[in-house]
């Protein structure tokens, strides 16, 4: 099977180039990483990311054939030869198809992956209803591969400003928990011009995710749910001052 | 409650916002205009004249290029801050287009109120 893989050593190499390999795989390389794994019995020079070899940890996330996808998800059959195979665009190479994800987690942070609950803690878990756990479905299941942000145009262009997809996904996550008490400062925080609103439903994000999820749907729902709070901020100001007279 | 949103309290929202409002404006005066062409079927100079002469016309066709020209300046404005990263470059091409959409303004207005 023919393969071209782009190379760049920063230590040995003056710019990176496309390396052709013609690789005889065995009967059980069904997969990408089937296929990586056995080019790197022949060329141990080559580095990539890898670990769980079952699409959930989201290391071996990288530019296949012009897609973003994760390599050990993607069957090889489906794949037409050369594979072209390149690191993940819009983030500093580190070596062949190892990028330097400082950026994406950075943003990720930002958006505090994580519940805000100030009640004290409860003797067993938070409970929530059925309905209420029902709305974190599609955004839960998010990886952290970052297929989606760095095949986002509006993450190349603004890389340090606009969240991206993954990072915003994670924000509708958390505001979307009915146990989470941060709604409003969470809002706050992707009212910048840049953060939130750079996203203009290009929809790479969905067609590359692995999970099959839907970011460009969560960050739409970031949008309207601003609009709803402002409707309910004003109602509720209302109901006060009906009360007061 | 939207014109809240459209303080400098949401400064990405009332960009957003005003560009979908904006939209809104543009679809509806399109569609009140095509039902208007069906129903009244203008044909010939004096029937042409005799429909867009009213005052009301000319009001709304005027809400129409004011919305067209604010969100053509946002998706420009969009398209700057997307692909020119020197500030005064960017500074100096909004200017540019920022003349161009007044221009344009006073030159509708002069056209509507010249029927």
């Amino acid at each position: 099977m023919k393969f071209s893989i782009y190379r760049y050593n920063p230590d040995t190499d003056k710019k990176p180039y496309m390396q052709d390999y013609d690789i005889e795989l065995h009967e059980e390389d069904h997969m990408l990483l089937d296929a990586l794994i056995r080019i790197k019995e022949h060329d141990d020079t080559l580095s990539l990311r890898k670990s769980c070899r079952e699409g959930v940890c989201g290391s071996d996330s990288m530019n296949i054939n012009g897609k973003n996808g994760l390599a050990c998800i993607t069957k090889l059959i489906d794949l037409e030869q050369p594979i072209t195979l390149r690191p993940m665009p819009g983030l500093p190479v580190i070596r062949d198809l190892v990028v330097d994800m400082t950026q994406f987690f950075e943003h990720y942070n930002s958006v505090k992956p994580y519940l805000i609950n100030n009640d004290p803690l409860p003797e067993t878990e938070r409970l929530q209803s059925p309905e209420d756990r029902a709305k974190l479905d599609g955004m839960y299941e998010c990886i952290l591969c970052g297929a989606c942000t760095t095949s986002c145009p509006s993450f190349w262009w603004n890389p340090d400003k606009f969240v991206g997809p993954a990072g915003l996904l994670q924000a509708n996550r958390f505001i979307m928990d009915s146990r989470d008490q941060a709604t409003e400062e969470r809002l706050e925080n992707l009212e910048d011009p840049y953060r939130l609103y750079r996203c203009h439903n290009i929809m790479n994000c969905v067609e590359v995710c692995p999970k099959k999820l839907n970011p460009n749907a969560a960050i739409a729902n970031i949008k309207d749910l601003k609009i709803e709070r402002a409707r309910e901020t004003k109602a509720t100001k209302k109901q006060i001052a009906i009360k007061s007279i | 409650m939207l014109i809240q949103l459209l303080t400098n309290k949401y400064p990405g929202m009332r960009l957003w916002l005003s560009q979908r409002l904006s939209a809104v404006m543009m679809a509806s005066y399109i569609a009140l205009l095509a039902i208007l062409l069906i129903i009244q079927r203008p044909t010939g100079f004096e029937a042409w004249h005799a429909f867009v002469s009213p005052i009301w016309f000319k009001l709304i066709s005027l809400v129409f290029f004011i919305s067209l020209f604010i969100h053509a300046w946002l998706g420009v404005s969009d398209v700057f801050k997307d692909y020119i990263f020197n500030k005064t470059l960017r500074a100096y091409l909004q200017i540019i287009v920022d003349i161009l959409l007044v221009i344009y303004l006073v030159w509708v207005s002069f056209i509507l109120w010249n029927i």
